[in-house]
């Protein structure tokens, strides 16, 4: 079985490496909170951000087992979670179609947003296009542009415009707020 | 080298850019000062959209997920069902979630949310506070899980509009996401109806022109929670713990065993649990297990959203059947048993079908 490699580098092969339980663990522990916060970001919802993250490891977990490529896992973790966050955000369209807007008014608190600019700049985050928010929070996470090509589905080398563009659609959101 | 484009300054920012680009950045003051701008603002950015942190619940979750190779279900998840698992239709047992679900909102929820000096009386006038005080529409989202009369867990969305009685819908949702059922009523124009698919298919019942059942399923909820008030009121050994978790404060409140002491209780409650909210008091989780009109259930309930709007900003349509193209459609007049009428609207369907 190939050792894991989580960011792209050849990694030193231990034994969780060997166990798709422990190696799915350990992933986890070394990406679990980054792929949370990009799901809470790109969903504007808790509930939504902890089932797509459970799910996202679960598929992990069978990738693994199934003896799956184990280069650039936390692209791959990122692009997984990616398709869940835009099916997500389909399903409840479509059993929610008559208010759209209803998520951002219905958003969890803002609890360590007490900061109005920081405040402000979620709210800014909210109302961009999916791809935008997308992008700005893969780039959030640490990811690099060939992660972030890999997450979001798209060129590598249009990863550095779009995300400007997005950044710039940001900036105005938040100066028009 | 000319000055860098704003994708360039983008690269440097993001530690992308090639050499020159960099040595640029560095010797130009222009472009430095550019380079500056963009990354306060990506600063600003990325720690907009990179907060909030894993809950030790939500740890817990995933370990156990990882270990057991399937979803877990957070602190919710049920215990072994202790009843057989008779597998009914899945609108059949709209009626029992909600009012499974309704005990709790209603009920465990303001008490499970009161500090622990409250009084049972001061409980009860709590529950009696939120069961009537809420205005206009309000729209609850929850995961529903009931052992034996559910399987997996549904995602309900109930809709009530407090203005105008006998106006709602109730809609359940199956694991996949898929509407299974659906019921609503508008009681100011007569109509209520009922939808229900499987494997593809939709029925829709519609009753018209007919004045609104004696007892609509809000009120037989009313009438559930009244009793689970008086029972509630008999319980004061509640036990609450304090969370300090990196969300913020959690109240887990557990409940023992709780009964009338009638013999011909009609609901007992044997246990309950209960996540929550230390900042707000919404209830988050909760796990209960007890027996209603001597049927013992078991559930597990997750609040997703809450949300309350004026009744003029509520568009009809909210509340209308949620009906697709190719649904049998079997229109039906209210005879003087409201209770029957879908009952009879399938006998006189099949009738004529012979």
């Amino acid at each position: 079985m190939k050792p894991i490699e989580t960011t792209g580098r050849a990694d030193d092969s231990t034994q969780s490496d060997v166990d798709p339980r422990a190696a799915a663990r350990r992933l986890f522990a070394e990406h679990g909170q980054a792929l949370y916060r990009f799901c809470r970001s790109t969903l504007a919802h808790t509930a939504d951000a902890e089932d797509v993250v459970q799910d996202t490891f679960l598929k992990l977990l069978l990738h693994l087992q199934s003896g799956g490529d184990r280069s650039n896992l936390r692209a791959w973790l990122f692009a997984v979670a990616a398709n869940a966050c835009r099916d997500r955000g389909r399903w409840r369209m479509r059993w929610l179609p008559w208010r759209a807007e209803l998520d951002a008014r219905t958003v969890d608190p803002d609890t360590d947003d007490d900061e109005p600019d920081r405040r402000r700049a979620r709210q800014a985050l909210r109302v961009l296009a999916p791809r935008d928010r997308l992008l700005i929070s893969l780039r959030a996470q640490g990811l690099s542009y060939r992660e972030m090509a890999i997450a979001a589905g798209i060129a590598e080398n249009s990863v550095g415009r779009l995300l400007a563009r997005a950044i710039d659609r940001w900036k105005r959101a938040v100066e028009s707020t | 080298m000319n000055c860098l484009t704003d994708i360039e300054v983008q690269a440097v920012v993001d530690g992308e850019a090639g050499e020159a680009s960099r040595v640029h950045a560095a010797e130009c003051a222009r472009c430095r000062r550019l380079v500056d701008e963009r990354r306060r603002d990506v600063t600003a950015v990325t720690a907009a959209a990179s907060s909030g942190a894993i809950s030790p619940a939500f740890e817990s979750r995933i370990q156990r997920a990882i270990a057991d190779g399937r979803p877990a279900r957070g602190a919710t998840t049920l215990r072994a069902a202790p009843f057989g698992a008779s597998r009914r239709r899945a609108w059949i047992s709209a009626a029992a979630a909600a009012a499974a679900a309704a005990i709790v909102i209603f009920v465990i929820l303001p008490k499970a949310g009161s500090p622990t000096t409250l009084s049972a009386s001061e409980v009860l006038g709590r529950s009696l506070q939120t069961m009537t005080g809420a205005k206009g529409v309000e729209l609850l989202e929850y995961d529903l899980f009931v052992a034996g009369g559910m399987s997996g867990s549904h995602r309900i969305v109930h809709l009530i509009d407090h203005e105008r009685k006998g106006r709602y819908r109730f809609s359940n949702y199956g694991p996949d996401g898929a509407l299974e059922s659906s019921v609503g009523q508008e009681s100011s124009a007569g109509r209520r109806f009922l939808v229900v698919r499987a494997e593809g298919r939709g029925v829709m019942v519609n009753i018209e022109a007919g004045a609104a059942p004696q007892v609509s399923l809000p009120e037989m909820i009313q009438a559930l929670i009244e009793t689970s008030i008086t029972m509630m009121q008999a319980n004061r050994d509640q036990t609450l713990t304090v969370h300090d978790t990196a969300a913020g404060r959690q109240y887990v409140v557990e409940m023992p065993r709780v009964q009338t002491g009638s013999s011909a209780a009609a609901f007992d409650l044997y246990s309950a649990r209960a996540v929550v909210d230390g900042q707000d008091f919404r209830i988050q989780e909760f796990e209960a297990s007890g027996s209603v009109l001597k049927q013992p259930y078991s559930m597990s309930f997750k609040l997703i959203r809450r949300t309350i709007r004026p009744s003029a900003e509520v568009p009809a349509e909210e509340f209308a059947a949620p009906a697709t193209a190719g649904d049998v459609v079997i229109n039906a007049r209210a005879d003087k048993d409201p209770l029957s009428d879908v009952l009879t609207a399938f006998v006189r369907e099949l009738t004529r079908g012979k």
